[in-house]
């Protein structure tokens, strides 16, 4: 177990270490001249060129360019904006709440309701509903997120007026306490709608058939021929042993979260990271760009090697090998 | 052995639904494709001060959008520009994942550790924020996006195409080719990647529909080409009308949607003719 | 002598969409206290069907059973309520799958299976008394009392077999189902545990019905054999008279088709031609088309089961009365 823990925490720092080399490569690789973006077009002084060269420690040989810039990430810097001349953490620290709010009740919302209807459909299979929710899940799978979040609008907002659309608070009437949690709730609602609607499909597939696979299996009709109950088998046998790729799930679609929570945040004016995203790609603000793409991918890497623990503690098969 | 996939594939359409629907679906596409200026009922490149009309109104059977142009002949057009992405990035994506998937399953050692290792951290990292990022610095022209969709996608593919020839390796055909002499590399190609190949190949159908997906969510951040007509940036378009005029994101949605459940249908269908297990018509 | 399962004019029939597939046909045979049956034949002979329709297991959507199971002179096993078979599952009649690896949730530890299992008849059982209950058990199928706590995957395919097996002893049932039971296991695991078998019928006095395609099974572990083919039964009687002088064509070339147990070299035969369509009547001799010795009368009628004079029975017109 502990060697199975290292080795998954190992993978982990590894992947950061990966993203990081990548993102390095990248920024050096790209075409142009990162100077002559900081300093606008017109101006070209020999003398500010040196400065800005120094400052951003691009005078340096490449490995210590690379070393430099690794180790402030690792103490946690990740550079300076050079649109807004801010420190990047800082533009991302104040988004960063608003992004995991979103993203964690969206993504609990769809696990629960996807895995259930799975759940529901496996044990009514080849009924109408089982039919209707397989076929609506199919089309949802297909479907951009951005584009279903604009449809939801369109019907529940613009045509019916049912739900605020845009941002995370009524910015008009400036709510405190209960009211403040209440309006940002109501805020909540098509965005995490949508998302989970985007997600729901994955733990809908992978529910159902891991109920369906695992009810065929030898030891369910053992207990079958046991007199057990029906409700007996199914919630501690059938469930236990289904629900193991829904975890493994979960840590799949970690990474297909994180974008589908950017993309909506655009389309909701959600105040998170979504949103610096898009302004940073608009002012093509490089550091941003990399500073998020860092702390998206460390995100999922914690967060993946914590499901896969969980997972561990979950199979006993796991426990022992290797 | 060609011949016996080729009666296989006949069967397979005969009976699989979804392999009929999706064969079927990609043919009209390609269609449409082909007869695009006969089927389109305007120039979706003229501008127009007839703007923002609804659908129906003025011969513009999908309506207008904010610069006038046909919403229904754009979407005509749009097929090419879709099913261009998918088809080139995903051979992209298939072609290295094959080769190094191969060569990492067949040679093994620590060579296949480092490249599984590879594989493995490249499929847990948020894939889209990569390829954003590489576009937004090396320029949004639709070959890029094609190319880095294709370049950032591949680990899937290896990933298959690893197992399959982990298993190859040890079949008596392989094992007597290695007894005859045949090189590394000769075997590699001439017996792992062709009989492997197939999980690679109905993958890269789904791989398909994720890059259409991809390049309307990149449209949508506003990285897409601006020269080309896609259905990504129609929705990118329609978003600032979403309340005087729907129609313009609402049918590039549906133009997406449709054509990714194509690419769907293709790949489970293929899978379950690749899928020795799959029978149609059990009996019990 | 009591009767423990009496089965009369047993008929299975699996219906989907498009057609149905009548996997036993018109089966009888019966099974007294103390007696252990084999049923042998090929894969899609019906003999696991029969198995799962008497632990009423078959799903009722797709299943239609005609037919009587009379259980323990008492009640008939297809026309009783599932309230009533629950009852008489496990503490009564039992069972043993064919694949010891898949028999045992993956997830439990084999206590906890137990413990669901027993407390399904006695609710009130103590944690400790189901122990003792087990351990005894686990002696009996030579396993050490620790396996107890063990997960299915910290153990052999042979020592899940015998765990299964034990868990089917739990309430000890009047009559015990082997359905292909020791199939998946290695040759000598296979014969330790058949052996193991026998001795422990000695202590119990159990009834056991063996399921199995194997002939050398039903030799080294049964007194009474029943033989299928294509869902019906061709042949019956006591293993001693049935391996030695086979009356039925079927069974004569089933045999052949199996290495001989003392070892002589005869030549290993297979059986020429397929099983039939299953979702069709047969009006004359379902084997007739295989059979050599097949004459005229053998397509135009059907032979029933006739009793001999040694407790042995068999469908078929070479005893009846000539083929022609």
């Amino acid at each position: 177990m502990a060697r199975f823990i290292l080795r998954r925490f190992l993978s982990g720092v590894l992947t950061v270490l990966m993203v990081f080399v990548i993102n390095f490569i990248i920024i050096k690789a790209a075409p142009g001249d990162p100077i002559r973006t900081i300093m606008g077009k017109e101006t070209d002084d020999p003398v500010l060129r040196e400065a800005l060269m120094e400052k951003w420690g691009l005078n340096k040989s490449i490995p210590e360019q690379f070393w430099s810039q690794f180790s402030n990430a690792l103490k946690g810097d990740l550079g300076t904006s050079i649109i807004y001349n801010r420190s990047v953490n800082d533009m991302i620290n104040e988004r960063l709440a608003a992004t995991v709010l979103l993203g964690i009740v969206s993504s609990l919302l769809a696990l629960v309701t996807g895995t259930a209807l799975g759940i529901f459909c496996a044990r009514h299979e080849g009924s109408f509903i089982d039919g209707l929710l397989s076929t609506i899940s199919y089309a949802l799978d297909a479907m951009p997120s951005f584009w279903l979040g604009l449809m939801l609008i369109i019907l529940l907002s613009s045509k019916l007026g049912l739900l605020p659309t845009q941002g995370m608070v009524d910015a008009r009437a400036d709510y405190q306490g209960i009211k403040h949690v209440l309006d940002v709730a109501l805020h909540l609602v098509l965005p995490t709608l949508t998302l989970v609607l985007i997600t729901m499909p994955g733990y809908f597939r992978i529910a159902k058939s891991s109920i369906q696979q695992v009810t065929s299996e030898d030891f369910i009709t053992t207990l079958r021929a046991t007199g057990m109950s029906r409700k007996k088998i199914f919630d501690k046998y059938i469930f236990k042993n289904a629900i193991l790729p829904t975890v493994t799930m979960f840590g799949i679609t970690l990474a297909f979260l994180v974008t589908g929570v950017t993309l909506i945040e655009i389309v909701f004016s959600w105040p998170g990271t979504g949103r610096l995203t898009m302004t940073a790609i608009n002012q093509r603000d490089y550091p941003v760009l990399m500073g998020i793409y860092l702390v998206m991918s460390v995100s999922v890497a914690v967060v993946m090697v914590l499901v896969d623990i969980a997972y561990a503690f979950l199979d006993p098969r796991i426990r022992y090998d290797k | 052995m060609l011949k016996k996939i080729a009666n296989k594939c006949i069967r397979a359409f005969m009976a699989d639904r979804q392999l009929r629907i999706g064969v079927i679906g990609i043919v009209c596409l390609l269609l449409i494709i082909i007869f695009a200026p006969t089927i389109a009922t305007h120039d979706p490149y003229s501008f127009d001060f007839k703007r923002l009309l609804a659908p129906g109104v003025g011969g513009h059977i999908l309506g207008t959008n904010h610069l006038g142009q046909d919403v229904f002949s754009m979407l005509v057009y749009g097929v090419g520009t879709s099913l261009k992405v998918a088809v080139i990035s995903a051979f992209i994506s298939g072609a290295l994942g094959v080769i190094i998937g191969g060569v990492s399953g067949y040679i093994g050692g620590v060579t296949d550790t480092i490249i599984s290792e590879i594989i493995n951290i490249f499929l847990m990292i948020p894939t889209f924020f990569l390829i954003l990022l590489i576009i937004s610095l090396f320029g949004n022209s639709i070959v890029n996006v094609m190319i880095v969709i294709g370049v950032t996608t591949w680990p899937g593919n290896a990933k298959l195409m690893r197992a399959q020839a982990l298993s190859l390796r040890e079949r008596t055909f392989v094992q007597s080719a290695v007894a005859l002499g045949e090189t590394k590399p000769q075997i590699l190609f001439k017996y792992i990647l062709p009989n492997g190949i197939f999980p690679v190949v109905a993958n890269t159908t789904r791989g398909m529909a994720g890059a259409i997906l991809t390049e309307a969510a990149l449209s949508f951040l506003g990285l897409g080409d601006p020269n080309i007509i896609s259905w990504g940036q129609m929705i990118y378009q329609g978003k600032q009308y979403t309340t005087s005029a729907w129609w313009i994101s609402a049918f590039s949605g549906i133009a997406v949607i449709i054509t990714v459940i194509f690419f769907y249908m293709l790949g489970d269908g293929l899978n379950h003719v690749f899928n020795p297990k799959y029978n149609y018509g059990r009996s019990k | 002598m009591r009767n423990v399962l009496s089965v009369e004019n047993l008929n299975v029939t699996y219906v989907n969409k498009s057609k149905r597939v009548m996997a036993v046909r018109n089966a009888s045979f019966s099974i007294n206290r103390g007696d252990s049956l084999g049923i042998v034949g090929e894969s899609g002979s019906g003999k696991s069907t029969l198995a799962m329709a008497i632990l009423g297991l078959l799903p009722a959507q797709t299943t239609q059973i005609t037919g009587k199971a009379l259980f323990l002179e008492d009640k008939d096993l297809f026309s009783i309520s599932e309230k009533e078979m629950n009852e008489i599952r496990w503490k009564k009649l039992a069972v043993v799958f064919q694949k010891a690896m898949n028999s045992l949730s993956p997830v439990h530890r084999i206590s906890e299976m137990i413990e669901d299992i027993y407390c399904v008849h006695e609710p009130r059982a103590t944690k400790d008394e189901i122990r003792q209950v087990t351990f005894r058990l686990l002696k009996l199928v030579n396993l050490p009392e620790r396996v107890y706590n063990l997960y299915p995957h910290e153990m052999s395919g042979g020592m899940l077999q015998r765990v299964a097996i034990a868990i089917s002893l739990l309430h000890q049932p009047q009559l015990l189902i082997f359905d292909e039971a020791t199939t998946a296991l290695d040759v000598v695991t296979q014969g330790q545990i058949l052996n193991e078998i026998v001795q422990m019928e000695k202590e119990l006095e159990t009834t056991r019905i063996m399921i199995t395609h194997d002939m050398s099974v039903v030799a080294t572990s049964c007194t009474k054999i029943a033989v299928m083919y294509a869902g019906e039964i061709v042949e019956t009687g006591f293993v001693k008279d049935v391996m030695v002088n086979p009356s039925h064509p079927y069974t004569k070339a089933l045999l052949k088709s199996f290495p001989s147990l003392k070892g002589e070299n005869a030549k290993m035969e297979s059986i020429p031609g397929f099983l039939p369509d299953l979702t069709k009547d047969y009006p004359y001799c379902i084997f007739a088309p295989r059979c050599s010795e097949a004459g005229k009368r053998c397509f135009r009628e059907k032979p029933t089961l006739k009793p001999d004079s040694i407790g042995g029975a068999s469908a078929c017109f070479i005893q009846q009365g000539g083929v022609e």
